[in-house]
């Protein structure tokens, strides 16, 4: 825990009697050196710290709360944010019925650009070494006769990044200060001003100073707040701030995204409004390929491999990533590794293509393959390296960790973003508790209920995903690979286990 | 309500979901509905049928070792499940391999010019296999086509196996009586680890001890080195090595080349003669 001046960490006395027992009065910003004071500053604005400010502004209880929010890219370039209706960012996430009700409370949702987001229904997931399938659909919990319930709904991380800053201005700046192209930079502790002022002793004091074309003009702004909450990401400056160690390891894996455009289905999706998500671990290549629906017959693909071979995708033509992809969910564990390693010059670009057309003649085809995927938007193919980590608290006097500064896990299930969105919920939650019950909202024992709310369940996933990504790294038809196969078919056979499963996932 | 409803859910999904059977897919049958062949000449079996086979062509070629159909059969009923597919892979593996699945060239005298390959330069591969050939007096029409195999395309790699069989005694120069056979056989198993050519080598029993003698000391030691230490043959696109300098290609396999087992027996023989002759002189 970082340093503290022992005299905040004695029982709880309000500000307010030790400033009418020592001075009498408060006086409030009076001296220039003195920052200004808000009840909750963010930092990061990403979907999870705009979801934050979101909620707290959405709810009556918090509404008229002082909050400032801080975001080094330009949050206006963010609302402005359009694509043309056919294209597709390549950076989407899959929000769980969980988070879409989140989205909903806060009234969020009705910005998001409906047009631009996709729900599925049904997922297949199968393991390319022994061919074992899972299927993931609500039938077991549902009738027929009733729609089928969504398993998730993609949606690309501006759209939503944009309802959220929609929603924001739609309640109003009263209160709310958003300094965007701007960094923080320094953090420390605030000191004690009396008798003109408070005692900010423990209260973390942000300088905050503007990037790009303002730099010079403007200068540096001081805040302290009441609350930090840092949703900076993996890097986090406020977990530094707060001196709390994580735990974990990079995967040594890097996740392959692109937008791809797909094939007419050969059946007709029963009924039509149906969606499949599609992923096949490749125990070979170092991990899963996942193609995940968006409108129009779209899709967005995340293959986790190794480094190597991101590299070697990148630098595909793109008909030979196409032929790669549309293979990596057809062919053999002998085939791909092959095929990851041919030499690709543009000269020969269909030697990939006659490779699938050929050897998907000789292997037999499972019946839950996707469609065959036929253009890539151009610029969208890119990849990001995988980690795992885990804050070893959330929590620090004053300072909250939500999202990528807590925790990052490894993509397989698509929880990431979830986890992140849950944890505001929980910190939105928890500051309006405190709110109506006259607490100190940064008080460590304010913020124990979000800490004890979320570190397990995220744990709990994390763990899950790593453990999945283990099991799935063992090449070959060893003990493991009969094991997990085992393991997937009991799951797929028994409803209630497997309902189980996917209630945890979705965080009911 | 629920159960009569999930059951129409399920026969209307079995409705909508592709009916892309491929052929390949065998379905548990009995000997009555035998379902129809993956390729021209395929026998489908069922697992205790092909049991049967494995055990009785095992035992029929131990007490016969020239019926080479039995031999054909036992190789073929014991290569699946997991064998067969190894080599395929170990062939998937390898460009040269890949080409070879792809073109799927037999060999045959028809396919290889025999003249041809008389009037290649001395040792090179051709002209050491059809030297072979004629000192063996052996001709490559002689291969059973594969029948019991259900995937086509394994079929066709144990094919292949069986067709390089004589190149691989070209080679390495070994003959074709069980002496030479069983050095080979023990060759392929560690390169190839079909089992049949593991199963052949209980043939040791039937030979003679100094034969034994000969097989422990000499061709066993030599056909483990050259097993393990050698790339696999399978991937060897013999139609196109014929050319090449046998040492060379020996070189770059990293087989070695045994001790010539008719130059031992031919020598063994002179050896007798002569001590025979002796004999007959000091008792004459």
């Amino acid at each position: 825990m970082r340093p503290i001046s022992r005299a905040v960490l004695r029982p709880y006395v309000c500000p307010t009697c030790r400033h009418g027992i020592s001075a009498g009065r408060r006086r409030f910003g009076s001296k220039s050196d003195s920052p200004d004071l808000y009840d909750v500053v963010c930092v990061g604005g990403g979907p999870a710290g705009l979801g934050l400010l979101a909620a707290l502004r959405a709810s009556p209880i918090t509404s008229k709360l002082k909050v400032a929010l801080i975001e080094s890219q330009d949050l206006r370039k963010a609302k402005a944010w359009d694509l043309e209706p056919n294209q597709f960012s390549n950076r989407v996430s899959s929000l769980t019925p969980s988070t879409v009700s989140f989205l909903r409370s806060i009234g969020a949702y009705d910005h998001l650009d409906v047009n631009r987001v996709q729900d599925y229904q049904d997922m297949q997931v199968w393991d390319g070494q022994t061919g074992s399938r899972i299927s993931f659909d609500w039938s077991m919990e549902t009738s027929p006769f009733e729609d089928m319930r969504t398993v998730a709904t993609m949606t690309e991380n501006a759209n939503l990044v944009r309802a959220l800053l929609r929603r924001i201005a739609d309640l109003g700046d009263e209160n709310l200060s958003l300094f965007s192209n701007a960094t923080v930079a320094s953090i420390e502790n605030g000191s004690d001003l009396k008798p003109e002022g408070p005692d900010l002793s423990a209260w973390p004091v942000l300088t905050v100073k503007p990037t790009g074309p303002a730099a010079e003009t403007e200068t540096p702004k001081r805040i302290a707040a009441r609350l930090l909450v840092g949703a900076d990401g993996i890097n986090s400056p406020v977990r530094s701030f707060a001196d709390i160690p994580t735990q974990g390891w990079d995967y040594g894996r890097h996740g392959v995204v692109a937008t791809l455009a797909l094939d007419e289905p050969a059946t007709p999706p029963f009924p039509a409004s149906k969606r499949t998500a599609y992923q096949r671990f490749l125990p070979a290549l170092g991990g899963p390929i996942a193609l995940l629906p968006l409108p129009d017959n779209h899709a967005t693909l995340v293959w986790s491999t190794t480094p190597e071979n991101a590299a070697y995708l990148k630098s595909l033509p793109t008909p030979a990533f196409l032929a790669m992809v549309n293979a990596a969910f057809r062919l053999d564990m002998t085939d791909l590794t092959y095929m990851m390693g041919m030499q690709s010059s543009s000269s020969d670009s269909t030697s990939h293509q006659d490779e699938l057309t050929w050897r998907a003649q000789h292997t037999p085809l499972p019946s839950q393959i996707p469609p065959a995927a036929t253009a890539v938007q151009a610029g969208t193919v890119a990849s990001f390296p995988l980690r795992f980590r885990h804050a070893a608290q959330y929590i620090s006097p004053r300072i909250a960790l939500v999202g990528d500064a807590a925790h990052v896990i490894h993509p397989l299930a698509g929880q990431g973003l979830n986890l992140g969105l849950a944890d505001v919920a929980s910190l939105s939650k928890t500051i309006q508790y405190a709110v109506s019950h006259g607490m100190d909202i940064g008080d460590l024992l304010t913020l124990e209920r979000y800490s004890s709310e979320r570190y397990l369940p995220n744990a709990k996933i994390g763990g899950a995903c790593d453990l999945l990504h283990k099991m799935y790294n063992v090449p070959g038809e060893g003990p493991v690979a009969l094991a997990r196969s085992l393991g997937l078919g009991v799951v797929d056979r028994l409803p209630f286990v497997k309902s189980f499963l996917m209630k945890n996932a979705e965080g009911y | 309500m629920s159960v009569l409803g999930r059951r129409g859910a399920i026969e209307l999904r079995a409705l909508t979901a592709s009916s892309n059977l491929s052929a390949s897919t065998l379905r548990p049958f009995s000997v009555l509905n035998r379902p129809p062949p993956n390729y021209p000449g395929h026998v489908p079996l069922t697992t205790i049928e092909r049991g049967a086979l494995a055990l009785g062509s095992a035992i029929g070629s131990l007490i016969n070792p020239r019926r080479a159909d039995l031999i054909a059969a036992l190789g073929e009923a014991t290569a699946t499940p997991f064998f067969i597919y190894r080599l395929r892979d170990a062939m998937l593996s390898d460009p040269t391999g890949r080409r070879i699945l792809r073109d799927r060239p037999r060999i045959t005298s028809e396919t290889l010019n025999m003249t041809h390959l008389r009037t290649l330069p001395e040792n090179s591969v051709g002209r050491t296999y059809a030297k072979w050939l004629d000192r063996e007096g052996v001709s490559p029409d002689t291969r059973d086509n594969v029948q019991y195999i259900d995937n086509e395309e394994c079929a066709y790699v144990m094919q292949r196996y069986r067709e390089c069989h004589d190149f691989y005694h070209a080679v390495t120069g070994l003959p074709i009586f069980v002496e030479g056979e069983l050095a080979l056989k023990a060759l392929e198993f560690l390169n190839t680890l079909l089992p049949m050519t593991g199963l052949s080598l209980f043939a040791f029993v039937r030979m003679k001890p100094a034969e034994k003698e000969r097989f422990l000391t000499l061709h066993l030691p030599w056909a483990i080195r050259s097993g393990l230490g050698s790339k696999e043959l399978i991937n060897v696109y013999w139609e196109e090595v014929l050319e090449k300098d046998v040492d060379e290609l020996r070189a770059e396999l990293n087989i070695e080349r045994p001790p010539d087992l008719r130059e031992i027996r031919k020598m063994i023989r002179q050896q007798q003669k002569r001590e025979k002759e002796r004999q007959q002189q000091a008792s004459n």
